[in-house]
């Protein structure tokens, strides 16, 4: 196995998957959202992104949390202290290896 | 044919601060702010045997304050009745001064990511009104009959400039309208008491216009949720 294989080998793929990745994307630009925003920007269906939003809850990297804005019910999610690591992580070894491809 | 590859889409920090807007509140909100200030001012002149110009300071001083005070928990309030249910809740954009970049820093660390859920309406339209409507609000103003006429293009021509490149511009045929309504007062003489007030009272009006114009493509554009529910059952 070369290096640049074991290096893309390393990639996280939970994140790696694109709606997920849109998912985490969006949490970081807006620090919290909630259910019916992430699937209205993301074109997500409903059972795909609460799908996703799952994998991502048990990886412990998005949070979701029921609350009231007044009287109306929101599931809000956002990226925890880990998630936001993990998508760090993730975009730098993804554009080392791009930019190493590049060369 | 048109090349469109290096064009960046916007960012997800800054569709969120656009989304702020897409459903006219904020305007009508600051729009009525501004009539009901423009019309306590009117009434103040036309009932008080000696208007004191101290007091049409402090009307629109205590309005504005009151409006930066309440704008956040209104506007939350409304939009969790009207917006939310419709098109999804995310948290509201961070009002940010005008960043006026001092120091430039070298590294080669990688920057942190900007905060681009940010909006400077507060600056960029707020205080633009404030300052060009208070300034023109002297006794001794030398423009005499000719405030309105002046302000009110100049406040036309600066809002649309000012908000050009930021996450709610202004389209230049509404900024028109806007400066079309006041050059009609290079014509028409408008009353005394009434000199003062208009500026504010034209830009509220523009404000609550367009806003309305905004809510009511918005709610064509997004029925409630529960209404389609009740219909479909």
């Amino acid at each position: 196995m070369t290096q640049r294989a074991q290096e893309i080998a390393q990639l996280d793929r939970l994140i790696h998957e694109p709606a997920r990745l849109t998912i985490m994307l969006i949490l970081e630009g807006v620090s919290e959202a909630d259910f019916l925003y992430l699937q209205r920007e993301g074109g997500f269906t409903q059972g795909n992104l609460s799908g996703h939003l799952a994998k991502l809850e048990e990886a412990g990297y998005v949070e979701i949390e029921k609350k009231f804005k007044g009287k109306v019910p929101l599931t809000v999610c956002r990226l925890s202290g880990l998630g936001k690591a993990a998508l760090s992580g993730y975009s730098q070894r993804m554009m080392g290896l791009l930019k190493s491809n590049a060369r | 044919m048109k090349d469109n590859s290096a064009r960046q889409p916007a960012s997800y920090g800054r569709r969120a601060a656009s989304y702020w807007f897409c459903d006219g509140l904020p305007e009508i909100f600051f729009g009525t702010a501004l009539v009901i200030i423009a019309a306590l001012m009117f009434l103040w002149r036309l009932y008080a045997r000696k208007p004191w110009v101290w007091f049409d300071w402090m009307i629109v001083a205590a309005g504005f304050i009151l409006y930066y005070l309440m704008e956040r928990r209104v506007l939350d309030f409304l939009k969790s009745h009207l917006t939310y249910p419709r098109t999804g809740y995310v948290q509201p954009p961070e009002e940010v001064p005008p960043r006026v970049q001092t120091i430039t820093t070298l590294s080669l660390r990688p920057d942190p990511p900007a905060k681009e859920n940010a909006t400077s309406f507060q600056w960029r339209t707020v205080m633009l009104v404030f300052w060009f409507c208070f300034s023109f609000m002297l006794e001794s103003n030398p423009l005499g009959r000719w405030v309105v006429p002046v302000v009110v293009p100049a406040l036309a021509v600066a809002l649309y400039a000012v908000n050009r490149r930021s996450e709610h511009p202004y389209r230049w045929w509404s900024a028109l309208i806007l400066a079309l309504a006041g050059l009609v007062f290079a014509w028409v003489d408008a009353p005394a008491n009434l000199q003062r007030p208009l500026p504010l009272f034209l830009a509220g009006a523009w404000l609550v216009a367009q806003g309305a114009c905004t809510l009511v493509h918005y709610l064509r554009a997004n029925p409630d949720p529960q209404a389609a529910e009740g219909a479909r059952a």
